[in-house]
């Protein structure tokens, strides 16, 4: 008797058991039950396709793993760079108004174009 | 190409692989649902505990997967069994740590000679050499089955059952038991024969 033949004699006497005992029996039953009741409710046919595609995918873990984590690192990102910008340009515009304040200079001096080509000029030396 | 595979995998989701109905998880279950308790007992050997991993396994199955493609059911279904037995184990060892730590704290000297083995062996039946098969009724050949294959080694037994009881194939064995094809195919041929080394020294030829 080859080890096939062994396992489908086997299987084919389990099988031939008598029913379980009926507290182990109504214990099943009841198990059994309690577990349909649990089941989700059935979904409509487009979810059902999508929720498959989605299972495929590894399901909302993988999902949220594959596709919201390069997400938010793409928005955290961005935020970084547009707050940098402006730090910038604050920064920029605080150091002309020092040089403005500290200096002695007639008021006509920030109208004159010559002059404020002088100061970016110097702005950009430094 | 990607409309292709989704155009087909929307043909399997509507056709080929539909998913499970209620009546066909209730059917699933209750086909299962005493191999699984057998199989639960042959590993943990108590009954309660038995019980308690095949409700466990029956909810777990219906909440997340309880629409699962019907064909999917058993092979997640014994994963989470497999799964269950060994949360089994582990909690019984965590438990066995505690009671050690307290019983020896508690320096209780009565209990020193105590042996969990023991109980172990008692547990075991008493082994009847060279009785003749033809006095054994087919309920004490299936009793004496189901002892000797209780006392299989773990990954042994799991993959004989899954292979023989369970007619699963090799490669969905190897899913369920998570090791490679090989593994199945050895742990099952040593267990093949063990089983049949082990009734035959107690009588049974089949």
């Amino acid at each position: 008797m080859n080890e096939m033949q062994f396992g489908n004699r086997i299987r084919h006497i389990l099988n031939s058991a008598p029913a379980l005992p009926a507290d182990q029996a109504g214990r099943l039953a009841a198990a059994r039950a309690q577990a349909l009741q649990r089941q989700r409710p059935e979904l409509a046919p487009a979810l059902a396709w999508a929720d498959n595609v989605l299972g495929s995918l590894g399901g909302w873990g993988g999902v949220s793993l594959r596709v919201m984590a390069p997400a938010i690192a793409l928005i955290v990102s961005l935020a970084a760079i547009y707050t940098w910008q402006q730090n910038q340009r604050a920064a920029e515009v605080e150091e002309l108004d020092a040089m403005l304040l500290t200096d002695e200079l007639p008021i006509d001096a920030y109208l004159d174009r010559g002059f404020q080509n002088w100061l970016k000029k110097r702005l950009a030396e430094e | 190409m990607m409309v292709t595979s989704a155009a087909q995998q929307l043909q399997e989701a509507s056709e080929g692989t539909h998913l499970a109905s209620r009546s066909e998880l209730e059917a699933f279950l209750k086909g299962v649902e005493r191999r699984a308790f057998k199989q639960a007992m042959f590993a943990v050997r108590d009954e309660e505990a038995a019980l308690d991993i095949v409700q466990d396994a029956m909810l777990r199955l219906a909440e997340k997967y309880g629409h699962r493609p019907a064909a999917e059911l058993p092979l997640l279904f014994h994963r989470i069994v497999q799964n269950a037995v060994r949360d089994w184990f582990r909690r019984q060892k965590v438990r066995s740590l505690w009671t050690t730590l307290l019983s020896s704290l508690s320096g209780g000297s009565d209990d020193e000679d105590r042996d969990p083995l023991d109980t172990l062996e008692a547990a075991g039946p008493p082994n009847v050499h060279g009785a003749p098969a033809e006095q054994f009724e087919q309920s004490q050949v299936l009793e004496i089955i189901e002892q000797e294959l209780a006392r299989l080694p773990e990954r042994q037994r799991q993959a004989f059952i899954m292979r023989y009881w369970e007619e699963l194939d090799v490669a969905e064995t190897a899913k369920v038991m998570g090791c490679s094809e090989g593994s199945v195919k050895t742990h099952c041929s040593r267990a093949t024969h063990a089983l049949a080394l082990a009734l035959k020294a107690r009588g049974i030829t089949l």
